[in-house]
C-alpha cells in the first residue's frame, strides 16, 4: 500500500511540529518517514497511518529529528563559508586586487593623516548606514521570498539573514575605531592593521551584502537539485 | 548512539559508519537514506541496525565534507534525494577501507596471534 498525497503533506506538517522548520530537510525526512510506513504495512495492513508514523519517528531516537537539524545546519554553515571563501578569494585576484589594494591604500592614507578621527569615524558611520540598509532590505526580500513559495530553505535563510552577522562584527569594532586617533597616531604597525581590518571588513560585508545574495538563485539552485523541480 | 547492533557489541561497531555508509555508495552508485538502513540490515542479517538518528547526521557531514553529492528525483508522489560518491569520496573510501583492513589485521595479531 502506498501513501496518498494528503498522507504526505500530514508528514510534511509533522516533521515541521517537530521542528523542523526547513523545506530540504522536511522533504528528505518525510520520504524516510514514508518509505517506513509503506514498509510496515506490507506486514502489519491493520496499522493506521498515524500509527505507523509514530512508530517510524520513535526510531529517530528520544531526541527526535534534532541531530538531524543539528548536522545540517553545521553542514550548511560549511557550505556557506566556503561559498563566501570563494568569493573572498577572488577580491586578492588580478583584476579585483587593484580595487583591494586601493581600498587599502585609502584606509592607510586617511589612518595616517591628520584627520584620522574624522574620517575614520566618518568611514565607520557611512559603512554602518549601508550595512543596517542591506540588512533590513535582505531581510524583507527573505519575507517576500517565503510568502511567494509558502518553502524556506536553509541556505537561503543563511544568505538572507546571516549577513547580518557581519554587521555585529563591524560594530564591535566601535571602540577600538575611536583609539586610532588617541592611541596610535604614527605608530605604523597599528594603522597598517587597522587599515588591513577595515579593508576586510569591507570586503566581507560587501560580499556577504551585496554579492552572495545577489548569487543567491545560482546557488539555491547548486545546492538543491530539487529546487527548480 | 551511532549504531543498534542485537548484541551488547554497538561500541564495536561505532566509528565505522562512515566507512559503511562510504562501502555502500562505492558498491550502489546512489542510494537514499531509507536504503541505506535496509541494505545494512539485509547484509548483516539484522545483526546491525543503523539507527535513524545517527544515520542523517552522518550523510550531512560526509555531504559538507565535498565526499557525497546528492541528486533529488520524483519518486511515486514524493520527493527522494539521493547520495552518491563525489571523486573525493570514491579516493576516501579506499583510504578508511584500508584503515580498517589494517585495524582488523592489528584486532587479529592480537586476539589470535596463530592466524595474523
Amino acid at each position: 500500500m502506498k501513501l496518498t498525497e494528503s498522507q504526505i503533506q500530514d508528514l510534511y506538517a509533522f516533521t515541521r511540529k517537530h521542528f523542523v522548520e526547513h523545506y530540504d530537510l522536511q522533504t528528505e525526512l518525510v520520504d524516510h518517514l514514508a518509505n517506513d510506513i509503506e514498509t510496515m504495512w506490507k506486514t502489519d495492513t491493520n496499522l493506521t497511518f498515524e500509527e505507523a508514523r509514530d512508530k517510524a519517528f520513535k526510531k529517530f531516537g528520544i531526541f527526535g529529528f534534532m541531530e538531524a537539524i543539528e548536522q545540517k545546519q553545521k553542514a550548511m554553515n560549511k557550505r556557506y563559508m566556503r561559498y563566501f571563501w570563494n568569493e573572498l578569494k577572488l577580491w586578492f585576484r588580478v583584476p579585483q586586487i587593484i580595487t583591494t589594494l586601493g581600498l587599502f591604500c585609502v584606509y592607510y592614507l586617511s589612518f595616517s593623516s591628520l584627520y584620522t578621527e574624522f574620517l575614520s569615524v566618518g568611514y565607520y558611520i557611512i559603512i554602518a548606514i549601508w550595512s543596517i540598509f542591506k540588512s533590513v532590505q535582505l531581510n524583507r526580500q527573505f519575507r517576500r521570498r517565503k510568502e511567494k513559495s509558502d518553502k524556506k530553505w536553509m541556505l537561503e535563510e543563511m544568505i538572507y539573514k546571516q549577513a547580518g552577522g557581519t554587521t555585529l562584527v563591524f560594530m564591535s569594532q566601535v571602540y577600538n575605531v575611536f583609539l586610532i586617533s588617541d592611541r596610535f597616531s604614527g605608530n605604523f604597525t597599528a594603522i597598517l592593521f587597522f587599515s588591513i581590518i577595515f579593508t576586510l571588513l569591507t570586503l566581507i560585508n560587501y560580499i556577504s551584502f551585496q554579492l552572495i545574495p545577489n548569487k543567491a538563485e545560482a546557488l539555491l539552485n547548486e545546492t538543491y537539485p530539487e529546487f527548480s523541480l | 548512539m551511532y549504531i543498534c547492533a542485537t548484541m551488547s557489541n554497538s561500541k564495536l561497531y561505532k566509528g565505522s559508519l562512515n566507512t559503511i555508509i562510504l562501502k555502500l555508495l562505492n558498491e550502489n552508485d546512489k542510494m537514499y537514506g531509507y536504503e541505506i538502513t535496509q541494505k545494512v540490515k539485509e547484509l548483516t542479517k539484522g545483526e546491525l541496525k543503523i539507527t535513524e538518528g545517527a544515520l542523517y547526521p552522518a550523510l550531512h557531514k560526509l555531504e559538507a565534507q565535498g565526499l557525497l553529492d546528492v541528486e533529488v528525483a520524483k519518486v511515486d508522489n514524493r520527493l527522494r534525494k539521493y547520495y552518491k560518491l563525489t571523486e573525493n569520496g570514491t579516493k576516501e573510501t579506499a583510504n578508511k577501507l584500508e584503515e580498517l583492513a589494517e585495524y582488523i589485521k592489528t584486532m587479529q595479531a592480537l586476539v589470535n596471534p596463530k592466524l595474523a
